[in-house]
This record gives structure tokens, sequence and C-alpha cells, in this order.
């Protein structure tokens, strides 16, 4: 437990001493966040439009953002610029056990998607999006936020470890934009056309985000919670699973 | 397994694409001592230091590092060796100071023990005024040292280090030297690659020399210079005929073969300063000029090109050259 510690110190340390990796991915999420509202706020005014529950549009896209926000690849390309400048080899044949330096890394996810999502729900709120789920409400939306972007990072992480190349883990993040846009993003699942309606069903990135919203716009709803929960800890289980498989056969 | 600090039974590495990186070697240091590997690139230094270090499993034969097995008894090894490799391993983020007290806590070491452990080693490695800056400022001496007392923070009974000094200028290369010889003195075993011969000469108490994943001597630097029989007259030509020369002295007294080398021809012989007259007249006689007659005893060097057939200086060299071309 002490090295997963002194690891994910060390981790977070280095995002905090590299802000220039970290200021793009908090432009992202604002960016579409500014944009997507501009876009379609008027087309779906809070006083007509049912699924918004009396609020804007801003309401309805931050659980979107708030994904953008957490799902990065940075603990893959830390990863991967340890293994190309050999400070991995130093920390593998260092007495630790090797799962250390995955849960190490994750715990630093967890620390910045604490810290991003907290900065991108104050954004939403600040552009007018009101947390009808509360105090404790915003906190669990923080904290499904982060623990989604730890499950996340096993992709980055895993990618890293199998391709030990850093443009292969840096393309990783894009993986994340079909996921992200194949679930009901703009509209609910009921607006979109048949086909997307599936695909976007079938993808579990779609019931995060359905939870994440719930949460926003209408209270607490215990079964889109558990859902999103559920993905959440699905989704984290099996990539870290596959992580910690890699990282033990890496080099054996 | 024996008893002594590394032993390796028929060790091997293949790699994918039929690559013999290291070819059913043995090896046996004994407990306390320099041992110098030593190779030109690409020779398999750096493979079999991974082995022993438990980065690597070998493809077939065993190895044992302080007793234990490198790859049944891997977590216990690592507890007891330190580890310096070709690759330095520094993250740039952290201070030199962050970077130790981490180490520390890798092995165990933690608190006040970690802090003043590191105080002392930064001093060892005479960082103390750099050391709560970034290491990505550090020049590459800096980084080495920096390296080296990052793989002594558990005092480490066996050391491992990769090409110590490869890339250091002369001043740094002697620092580094010095190192390595107060920690062997401090009781521990230093296994460590080269291609520098002087290096393995003025280091080592004993040298092992590898080609091609296959060790083709090895000895103390003594027993293999002596093993040698001979000494070196090196002609430089200036402008004399190769071909002409070397058939003009080919009834040398004590001839033994004759190497040719740029603008110059080296004669092995078996008494170097003895033959010069003979050198002399006979080049006199067939009346070439040739520039200077110089007479040395077996180096390092030569040891590697008998068993080799190559030089090794001139391709490490070159190596550096062209990494200065590249910098």
């Amino acid at each position: 437990m002490t090295e997963v510690l002194l690891l994910g110190r060390r981790a977070v340390r280095e995002v905090v001493r590299y802000p220039e990796a970290t200021i793009p991915t908090l432009f992202i999420p604002l960016f579409f966040l500014a944009v997507n509202i501009g876009q379609v706020s008027k087309t779906f005014p809070s006083s007509t439009t049912p699924f918004l529950n009396g609020q804007g549009y801003v309401a309805f896209q931050l659980p979107v953002s708030l994904m953008f926000a957490v799902a990065t690849a940075t603990s893959g390309l830390a990863l991967v610029t340890e293994i190309d400048n050999g400070y991995f080899d130093k920390l593998l044949v260092a007495p630790i056990r090797r799962s250390s330096l995955i849960f190490g890394r994750l715990t630093a996810d967890l620390v910045r998607g604490i810290a991003a999502s907290a900065f991108v729900l104050v954004a939403g709120i600040a552009l007018g999006a009101r947390i009808q789920s509360g105090v404790a409400g915003a906190l669990v939306i923080v904290l499904l936020s982060a623990l989604f972007g730890v499950a996340y990072a096993g992709f980055g992480i895993l990618i890293a470890l199998r391709t030990r190349n850093v443009q292969a883990t840096n393309t990783s993040f894009l993986l994340f934009f079909p996921l992200l846009f194949l679930t009901p993003n703009f509209v609910p699942f009921d607006r979109l056309s048949p086909l997307m309606e599936t695909l976007a069903r079938i993808n579990p990135v779609s019931y995060v985000i359905v939870g994440l919203r719930s949460l926003v716009i209408d209270g607490w709803d215990a079964g889109k919670i558990g859902a999103a929960v559920l993905v959440i800890a699905a989704m984290g289980t099996v990539l870290t699973a596959l992580s910690l498989r890699a990282i033990a056969t890496y080099d054996r | 397994m024996n008893g002594g600090a590394i032993a390796a039974v028929s060790l091997r590495r293949d790699f994918k694409g039929g690559i013999e990186a290291v070819r059913d070697i043995d090896l046996s240091v004994s407990a306390g001592e320099i041992f110098g590997f030593l190779g030109p690139n690409g020779a398999g230094k750096t493979t079999t230091v991974r082995m022993l270090c438990t980065l690597l499993p070998p493809t077939a034969g065993t190895a044992s590092v302080a007793g234990l097995d490198v790859v049944r008894d891997g977590a216990e090894i690592r507890r007891r060796i330190g580890v310096a490799l070709q690759e330095i391993g520094l993250d740039p983020v952290q201070t030199g100071r962050e970077l130790l007290e981490l180490q520390c806590g890798l092995y165990g070491i933690t608190g006040q023990r970690a802090r003043s452990r590191t105080e002392e080693l930064l001093e060892l490695v005479g960082l103390a005024d750099a050391a709560d800056r970034r290491t990505k400022t550090y020049s590459g001496g800096m980084k080495r040292r920096l390296d080296l007392a990052s793989a002594l923070v558990h005092s480490p009974t066996v050391l491992f280090l990769d090409e110590p000094t490869t890339g250091l200028d002369p001043a740094s290369r002697l620092t580094v030297w010095e190192e390595v010889r107060r920690i062997n003195a401090g009781g521990a075993t230093v296994f460590l690659t080269t291609q520098y011969l002087e290096e393995a000469d003025k280091l080592c108490d004993r040298v092992a020399i590898i080609d091609d994943g296959l060790i083709v001597a090895e000895g103390t630097p003594e027993q293999l210079k002596a093993e040698m029989g001979h000494d070196v007259v090196s002609v430089s030509l200036e402008g004399a005929d190769p071909e002409e020369t070397a058939f003009a002295l080919a009834g040398l007294p004590g001839l033994q073969r004759v190497v040719a080398e740029p603008d110059a021809l080296a004669f092995y012989v078996d008494d170097g300063a003895g033959s010069i007259p003979e050198i002399v007249r006979l080049l006199d006689r067939e009346g070439i000029r040739v520039g200077a007659l110089t007479v040395s005893r077996p180096t390092l060097d030569d040891v590697f090109l008998k068993a080799t057939g190559r030089r090794l200086e001139e391709e490490g060299q070159e190596r550096e050259l062209e990494e200065a071309a590249a910098r």
C-alpha cells in the first residue's frame, strides 16, 4: 500500500508540474460545452422541452463535458514516456509489486479526475445549470466522473504497455470519440433515429451519461445512478485486470 | 548454484526473428569482485545484465545472483541488487532529492531514515547543491551520478552498472570510477559492462570479453595480456607501400603476425624493443622510408583483437563520433 501511495504522489506531482498537459484536457470539455449550448439551446428552449425539466440546455450537456474532462490518455502517456526513457525499468527492478505501478497511476487519475470534474461542474453551474440532487448530488457527480476517468485510464495504460509506443498511446484517446458520440449526448434515447438508438443503448458509456444527467436534471433516480455505477465498475474491473495482466507479463 | 555473487551456466537469450543475443554463456563472479563485462555495441552485454537483474527471463540456462535463482527468486534478488542501466532511468519531473526519497520508499526506507539516506547519497555523488532542481536540468554526468546514487539507497550486496561511463567526459568518468571503487571497498560486488578497455583495465579485478553473444576471453586483465605472449611494433607508413613494407619485414625473428591498420602496420613479435634494430636494418636494406616506430606491450585491445579479429577502440570511437554528430 505504501508503494502505491508513494507512486501515486509522484504521479500527482507530475500532473501539477506539467500544467501544459492538463490545460488542453480541460479546454476541450469547456469548448464543447459552450459550442453545443450556443448551437442547440434555441432548438431546445427550456419552456417547451420536457426532457430539460425546466432547465437550460447546459444542464443536459454538462455530463457529456464531464466525460470529456476525465477521459484522458494522461496516465498511458506518462507510462509510455517512462518506458521510453528507462525509468520504468528502474521501477521494475525495485522490490515492489508490479501492480503498484498500475495502482499508483490510477490513484493519480482519481485525484486528477476529482479536480477536473469539479472544475467543469463549477463552470456548468456558472453557465446556469442547477444540480437537482443538491450538494450531495454534486459530490456524487464529481466522484462518479472521477471514477469513470480511473476506469477509462486503463485503456491508455493497456495500450502503453502493449505497444510501448508514444503515438499509439496518444491516439488511444481518439477511441473515446465514437463511444461518446454513440450516446444520447444531444437528445434522449427516444429522440434518436432507430439505428442510433440501438447503438446508443448497446454503448455502456450512454448509461454513465444518463446516470450523471439524472443527478443534474431529475434529482435522485436509483435505477439510473445504479446503472452508471455498474458500468463504471465493470469497465474499471475489466480494463484494470487487463492492465495488471499486461504488466505482469511485461518482458516475461 | 555455487556460493559466488553471480553465476551463470549456459545462459541464453533469443529474440524474435532468430536473433541470438546471448549464446550459452558461463559466468562466475566472486563476492567482493569488480567484474568487467567488455564488448562492443550489440555484443550481448545489456541482455546479459537484464537477465541477471531479473528484468528479462533467459531463454535457456540458469543464473544465480547472491545465491538466488534469477527465475525463481526474482523478488528476493531485487531486494539485494542495485541497478544502473545503460539508459539512465530518471524521472525528469522530479528533483534529485524527490527521486532519491521515492527510491528509498520503494526499498522500504521511509521517514527520517529516507531523508538522511538521501542527504548522505547526495553528498556522496556531489549533487547536494543541485538536489532541489528537477533532473531534466542536470548535465549528462550529473544524471549518471544521480542514477548511481539511486542504485545505492539500500546498500545493495551486488551492484550492476551497465556502461556507467558511456557518453561522459573524462573528468566525470574518473568520478564514477572513484565511486565504483568506494562502493566496492564497502563490500559490494560490482558487475559492470563497458566498451572502454581502459575502464576494464583500470577498474576491474577480472574481465570477460563478449562478442556476438559469446564469451571469447576471460581472466584478470594481467592474465589476459600475459597470454598474448607478444609485443606490438607499430610501423606508421606515411606514404610507404604497405605490401612492400610487410614483405621486407617478413623474415623478422620472432614475428608472429602482421595486422594492417589505417596508414600503419602492426607487427606482433616476441620481443618488441629487441627487434627494433633488425626492423631498421631490413627497411634500410630495401630502401623503404617509414614514419614512426612504436613499441607497445599488449593491451586489452590486443586481447580483443586476437579473440575477435577486430579492434574495440575504433568501434567505440566511431560510435562516439556518431553520437556527437547526432547531438
